[in-house]
């Protein structure tokens, strides 16, 4: 069965870029939600093994929505990595804090998302 | 995490990159043909600036009548008081983004395209009926980002050839 990423940003521009990238060079499953509030309740019902989510997004950022999935047994243990505008030291320890696994920097690199992408889902 | 480069991996590498800067290009032609009015166009733009280019330091300039000038149209990230107006005989660069072809501030390089504080890493002509009716200006990129790459070039001729909506009607000084 496909592993299922659940892709999050306010941006249809990066949704579609991301979605483009990971079905032209993985075999996994894209899903996508639009802020942190709506990606947690459809994490909550597709059980993705991965979430990829922007930091920086209305309603709720990815921060708190990372938090907030840490908090369901059922995403406890999900993959979660930030994609940030910012590298700083801070910026990532933040996110770390928030219960992320890692993170990568906009403007995404299609390489640097399909390898990390892979180094917790495999092929 | 660590990425690894490997002589092994020097295919998928580049097939992952080249992957990555089409869906890029794709996706920034596809938002700005779908903008749905004026004030989608422009965020398209702003969207399309810090999303796939790496800055969010954007502004927009509609050319004058006489071509002798831009004037500050709409912007985001940036200070609009320092920049109100751009005088065309002031910018010799100008000159040519009027011709209707873009200017890049080359990798690396501490060259200012314009007379401002601010670096300015590119001005592209946004093309209406193949005239520049309007320039888009990219300010400074993420500190993370080294400076202006092929795939950006690619990016910033979609942005001249698909963001005419953003700045509709065309002349209005």
């Amino acid at each position: 069965m496909a592993k299922k990423v659940l892709l999050v940003d306010d941006s249809t521009t990066t949704l579609m870029m991301e979605e483009m990238i990971l079905k032209q060079r993985t075999n996994y499953e894209c899903v996508t939600a639009k802020d942190g509030l709506d990606a947690i309740s459809r994490a909550v019902v597709e059980a993705p093994d991965l979430v990829l989510m922007d930091v920086v997004m209305p309603r709720m950022n990815g921060f708190e929505a990372c938090k907030r999935m840490r908090t369901e047994s059922s995403l406890s243990k999900t993959p979660i990595i930030l994609v940030t505008t910012r590298g700083e030291e801070e910026y990532v320890e933040a996110g770390f804090q928030s219960g992320c696994n890692d993170y990568i920097t906009k403007p995404i690199n299609g390489f640097e998302l399909v390898t990390l992408l892979r180094s917790y889902l495999g092929e | 995490m660590k990425i690894s480069h490997s002589p092994a991996e020097s295919d998928n590498k580049s097939l992952a990159l080249t992957v990555g800067d089409q869906a890029k290009v794709y996706a920034a032609r596809i938002r700005l043909q779908n903008a749905v009015d004026q004030a989608d166009a422009l965020d398209a733009i702003r969207e399309i600036a810090g999303n796939l280019i790496g800055t969010e330091e954007v502004a927009v300039f509609k050319v004058d009548k006489k071509r002798s000038e831009l004037w500050l149209y709409w912007s985001f990230g940036i200070d609009p008081n320092k920049h109100s107006l751009l005088e065309v005989r002031r910018e010799p660069r100008l000159k040519q983004v009027l011709s209707g072809k873009p200017v890049f501030r080359v990798r690396l390089s501490t060259e200012n395209l314009l007379c401002t504080d601010d670096p300015v890493n590119a001005l592209i002509p946004v093309l209406v009926d193949g005239s520049p009716c309007a320039v888009i200006v990219l300010f400074r990129l993420f500190p993370h980002k080294a400076g202006i790459e092929p795939v950006d070039k690619e990016i910033c001729g979609v942005l001249s050839n698909c963001a005419s909506r953003a700045v509709e009607p065309c002349h209005s000084r």
